[in-house]
């Protein structure tokens, strides 16, 4: 274990409260954010730009908050990520949806240019990159803000009042579903079921999930995501 | 202790360790007894493994209840050709959270059931196919994946064993499909997550056309507790069909939502109503979705049944994924259907007319009518659509949309008319 | 049948009570066909890969509970099998008013009206009445470059298009975007298929008015054309295609299923290169040098005069030929060459890059851009001029005997060509400045306007059929010159068909020998090699 770069990180060190010892926040913390919360960092830690072990090195986004859309993908770190990435499937078109998280972790979205930049990476055609990458909701197509907010409205959520939460963070940021705050912070959308039903209302921000947010607690958190 | 809340009439077998942060570390999760499930298997004949699944009766935790060791058993044996094991962690069925909660909480125990089934199938590789947004889910397993290979636990000779099982974290990016086991399949290869036409079945031809099993996570975790303590001691829990012990997630308008684990053929009114405190502001239930959003509604008088599958199935219902959504007599019901339908048409591939087509038309429908607009045939029109879109597609999707649509119809066809445009809509214009 | 080891495997099975024995793994929808149902269809096409996402052949077999997609079902023994039960007719209704959700039913506009596979179904099977209340989805049209229009709202997502280009075309520029009812066909941005040779044949794939030709767009409508199959004449692969005309025009050409030689495609080159088809400003009678200037005589006079000029000919004979002749042309005048003692002839081909299809290697627009290279070869012309197709004629254009010119148009050639020539005989479409010194001008028709065949680089022999009038007295080369023959030879017979022209060409082309009309059969035939015909002494 010894030189892994989260080794201050590892489990046994995780700060787990036993009222609530998962890693999405309850209500309480919503008012005490920093940026490493809102990333999810504190919880889980930083990852390796180089993806760390082969065998996870594809599934792990090191967590930039600040996105170059001009900076290279294949440079680095990146690079050895994405040998090891490669070294786990039988032909490189299996590294596509990897190779296209890695893309957006450096990038902040996929524009053509940087699909069509993938699609040469992996010998495919720009088109079938595109085909794909529009499939997943995941990939941001345009620039979104420095902050993703996708709220559940999805039918567990919706009965426990999420579009009254959805509501509150337009309200607040002053802005349209899908559209980006004019203060460039907050781009606000619905998102289908997160998978956190029991913990109404699941809101998802940049990685992080933030659960049972009520209405009521929207202004606290968008003033900490600044 | 199940999470977030604890009750006692609960059996804590996967989700024994739930809310112990130090089950997730390696030494942690030895300590409580990790690992021998693995070595145990890697030890025994693979046949054997398969027996003993098969002989549990453990049935896929995934949703549609497909006996896990019967599945394995179709698996060729042995050729050249490589096999590969997939397991299927893109939990997205709205209602469903028992997955993350198991990866959360036992990183280690998911890894055991990879080694066991894998070393059940003669693949010398697995991948987990987790859901793009469960970002911390995946964090806690990819510490848990490093630790296991720093040990020994993956990758060549696994337990000094002579056995090679190599895993790989693979993570999805936003689709429900995916986790249809073909689209999953798709998906991994770097394409569309569209499902594929059956047959071939991917025991045949499967990831990266090769020999493939797709099993649930929790169907795996349980697989591990099989092989450790035997067919015999899984059976004493459940029902002769429907045996052990399964993961209900619970949602909705209940006083204790959260995952709890009783053994199946549990009664559904006891558990909603006990273990869930029934609704928080102690109103009626007025529906209730046994198994994910894609099966048929019951209603708050149908519930005293038992938690297996086949005692749901003769309440023309499905026991799916085991996800509980309570809804109280305050549930516009019209609108909950139309949020669903919104949700297939949103997640439908397009590959499939009837699906692509009939999940937005439908919607459109519902939106209609849950403003007041509808039409006197409006309903027959649905029912028509519902028809039109089961059993008529590539997978499955489509037929979810229309289980909504119909059983809420048939039963809270009221809901429907209350809704409806006082005069007709012609004419108001 | 007897029973040998090497007998494919057979199935037998019942189709809407008709039983049918097959081989072994043929798809419902194919054996089907065989028995003459047709199931309908969108995703399906015999050359590409089966989805099955259509859903619009689903059939019933019987003791299967769900309705089967008959293009992936394959059949098995003792199948019984229902195109036509309730279950699978109400089934297909249902997909076909799920088309017409968001279809615009802008029929009217669409040049897909009268060959569309939507409203074929829906007027075979399809809901009687519309039930659709809602706002439909409008995407408007796209420019995919090259020849290609993209109307969106009209697509059936059946995705025969991105198929043939990843598996066919292997060229992979069109993809599905996005997904559920929000997919929509695309290419990368702004990249479109410009360059791809043979992206028109989405067009044709297309069941619906989704993929459009810009070439035809709004220029016809399906059921004002004549369709005549033909081959292809823009290059030596002899595509199967269909000559499809109206008011004598040539509006567009598509390809005809021939497994041998284009399977089911074409290369947009051939096909949108039909405008000199139609070409006006043709030789419409025949013309004699008189006194100096071109007069027009009646055929009977023309050729008996040239009968007597070539009957007392003793002057050495050089020709000049096109290589868009067909056999029977050109066979025929080898005929008449061999009968005046004999006699060299050229021809000219424009060549050109060889661009094979992947997915199909067998299909490639040929180096040589003229339809009958081989038949000229086998009829003893040789290649001269460049690789534009000119030049290569500077010795039959000062020669002092006789000259023939065969539809070589003589474009290239100087205003003195033939001047010294005792006789120039020049059939031919147009008049250019050479030919005018020609003492017999003799209008003969395009391969468009007669019956004939050419002989492709494999050397397979194909028939094409007459598509468009004959423009004045135009007659085919080998009428002219058969009567022409008849007139110098007495064992010669004046051909009153093609079939007996072609069946003549026996003594002069290598390989000819005892084949006729009959024995070309759907798919044509192919001859024996040159190389192989010498080594046997032919």
């Amino acid at each position: 274990m010894s030189g892994h770069p989260n080794d201050d990180l590892h489990p046994e060190s995780w700060p787990v409260a036993a009222a609530n010892p998962g890693f999405a926040g309850d209500t309480g913390e919503f008012t005490q954010l920093t940026e490493d919360d809102v990333r999810g960092l504190s919880f889980v830690g930083i990852r390796p730009k180089d993806g760390g072990h082969a065998s996870v090195a594809g599934t792990l986004p090191y967590q930039v908050a600040e996105k170059d859309p001009e900076a290279p993908i294949f440079s680095g770190p990146y690079e050895d990520r994405l040998e090891k990435v490669l070294s786990r499937y039988p032909d490189r078109q299996a590294a596509l949806l990897p190779t296209l998280h890695m893309a957006q972790e450096v990038r902040g979205f996929l524009s053509p240019a940087t699909l069509d930049e993938v699609a040469q990476k992996l010998g495919l055609s720009p088109a079938y990159v595109r085909g794909v990458a529009t499939f997943y909701t995941m990939y941001n197509l345009a620039p979104v803000g420095k902050h993703l907010i996708q709220v559940c409205t999805n039918i567990s959520c919706n009965l426990c009042g999420g579009d009254a939460v959805l509501a509150e963070f337009l309200k607040h940021a002053g802005t349209e579903v899908g559209e980006t705050s004019a203060n460039g912070l907050w781009t606000i959308i619905e998102v289908e079921c997160l998978g956190a039903c029991g913990f109404p209302t699941a809101v998802q921000i940049n990685d992080r999930y933030f659960e049972n947010v009520r209405p009521e607690d929207v202004p606290a958190v968008l003033a900490q995501l600044t | 202790m199940a999470y977030p809340y604890i009750h006692p009439s609960e059996t804590r077998v996967l989700s024994k360790h739930f809310g112990e942060p130090e089950a997730r570390t390696l030494k942690g999760w030895e300590a409580r007894g990790g690992y021998e499930a693995a070595r145990k298997a890697l030890s025994m004949e693979r046949s054997a493994v398969v027996d003993e699944v098969k002989a549990s009766g453990l049935r896929g935790r995934g949703g549609a209840g497909f006996p896990t060791g019967v599945k394995w058993s179709f698996m060729p044996k042995k050729t050249d050709k490589p096999h590969f094991l997939v397991c299927n962690a893109d939990e997205s069925e709205p209602g469903t959270f028992k997955d993350r909660e198991l990866m959360r909480w036992t990183p280690h125990a998911l890894i055991e059931g990879l080694l066991v089934g894998a070393y059940a199938i003669h693949a010398e590789h697995a991948y987990v196919y987790i859901r793009g947004e469960f970002f911390e889910a995946a964090q806690i397993m990819a510490r848990a994946i490093e630790e296991a290979y720093e040990a020994g636990y993956a990758g060549k000779n696994v337990f000094g064993l002579g056995v090679d099982i190599d895993i790989t974290l693979h993570l999805g990016a936003g689709a429900y499909i995916c986790g249809e086991e073909t689209g999953l399949l798709n998906s991994l290869e770097g394409r569309r997550g569209e499902p594929r036409m059956k047959p071939p079945f991917p025991a045949i031809s499967g990831a990266f056309r090769f020999p493939t099993a797709v099993n649930n996570v929790e169907s795996l975790i349980a697989a591990a507790h099989v092989v450790l303590n035997g067919a015999a001691w899984y059976k004493q829990w459940g029902t002769e069909k429907s045996t052990g012990t399964k993961l209900f997630c619970v949602s909705g308008h209940v006083k204790r939502p959260g995952n709890y684990e009783v053994p199946l053929g549990f009664n559904f009114k006891e558990f909603i109503y006990d273990v869930c405190g029934g609704t928080p502001s102690g109103r009626p239930i007025k529906a209730v979705i046994p198994g994910g959003s894609s099966v048929p509604i019951l209603t708050g008088d149908e519930l005293d049944i038992g938690m297996d599958y086949e005692a749901m199935a003769a309440a023309g219902t499905m026991l799916g994924c085991g996800s509980v959504i309570v809804m109280d007599d305050t549930t516009n019901i019209v609108k909950q259907v139309r949020r669903m339908v919104d949700f297939y048409a949103h997640e439908s591939c397009g590959q499939c007319t009837p699906c692509r087509e009939g999940t937005t038309w439908a919607a459109k429908i519902l939106r209609r009518i849950e403003n007041g607009r509808g039409q006197p045939d409006d309903l027959e029109t649905l029912l028509q659509i519902s028809e039109n879109m089961s059993g008529k597609t590539i997978c499955v999707l489509s037929d979810a949309a229309a289980a909504p649509i119909t059983s809420s119809i048939e039963k809270f066809r009221g809901d429907y008319e209350a809704l409806m445009a006082p005069v007709p809509a012609l004419a108001a214009r | 049948m007897a029973e040998t080891s090497n007998a494919p495997e057979t199935v037998t099975c019942t189709i809407d009570g008709m039983e049918i024995t097959v081989p072994k793994g043929t798809r419902i929808i194919d054996a089907a066909a065989m028995a003459g149902v047709d199931v309908p269809h969108y995703c399906y096409h015999p050359s590409l890969s089966a989805p099955a996402q259509c859903r619009m052949c689903l059939v019933e077999v019987e003791k299967v509970p769900k309705l089967v997609p008959s293009c992936s079902g394959t059949v098995a023994d003792g199948n019984v099998i229902h195109t036509q039960s309730e279950k699978a007719l109400q089934a297909r209704e249902g997909v076909l008013e799920f088309y017409m959700v968001n279809h615009p039913l802008d029929c009217p506009v669409c040049d897909q009206a009268g060959e569309c596979k939507l409203q074929d179904y829906i007027s075979a099977e399809g809901p009687a009445m519309g039930r659709g209340k809602e706002p439909k989805r409008v995407l408007g049209r796209d420019d995919f470059g090259g020849d290609v229009l993209f109307y969106a709202d009209r697509c059936v997502m059946c995705t025969r298009c991105v198929r043939f280009m990843r598996e066919v075309a292997q060229d992979e520029r069109l993809t599905v975007v996005q997904r559920g009812s929000r997919a929509v066909i695309d290419t990368f941005f702004e990249e479109g298929l410009e360059g791809n040779l043979w992206a028109d044949n989405i067009v044709d794939l297309c069941p619906v008015g989704a993929l459009v030709s810009k070439d035809f767009l709004h220029k016809a409508r399906a059921w004002d054309l004549d369709r005549t199959p033909s081959v292809c004449p823009n290059c030596s692969q002899g595509c199967n295609v269909r000559l499809e005309t109206r008011d004598n025009q040539v509006m567009r050409i598509k390809p005809r299923p021939n497994a041998e030689v284009n399977d089911h495609w074409m290369c947009d080159y051939g096909r949108l290169n039909y405008e000199w088809i139609n070409r006006g400003a043709r030789i419409e009678a025949p013309l004699v040098m008189d006194g100096g200037r071109h007069v027009s005589v009646s055929w009977s006079q023309a050729l008996t005069r040239l009968a007597d000029a070539l009957r007392d000919s003793t002057a050495g004979v050089r020709a000049v030929v096109s290589p868009f002749a067909a056999n029977e042309d050109l066979g025929t005048l080898r005929r008449v060459l061999e009968t005046v003692g004999g006699g060299t002839g050229v021809f000219r081909c424009e060549t050109g890059e060889e661009v094979p299809l992947p997915g199909f290697p067998t299909l490639k627009l040929r180096t040589d851009r003229a339809a009958n290279v081989a038949g000229a070869e086998a009829f003893a012309f040789t290649r001269a001029g460049g690789t534009d197709g000119t030049g290569g004629i500077d010795d039959v254009a000062g020669h002092d005997g006789v000259i023939f010119v065969l539809g070589d148009e003589l474009a290239d050639a100087p205003a003195d060509f033939g001047s010294r020539a005792t006789l120039f005989v020049y059939v031919g479409q147009f008049l250019s400045p050479a030919a005018r010194n020609a003492h017999f001008v003799l209008p003969s028709t395009t391969f468009a306007e007669m019956e004939g065949t050419f002989t492709n680089v494999q050397r397979r022999v194909q028939r094409f059929w007459p598509a468009l009038q004959v423009p004045g007295m135009a007659r085919p080369a080998w009428q002219v010159l058969g009567v022409l023959l008849a007139g110098i030879s007495e064992d010669a017979q004046v051909p009153g068909t093609a079939a007996e022209a072609f069946a003549a060409l026996g003594a002069v082309g290598a390989g000819f020998a005892g084949l006729g009309y009959d024995d070309l059969g759907a798919m044509g035939r192919v001859l024996p090699q040159l190389g192989a015909l010498a080594e046997a002494g032919d």
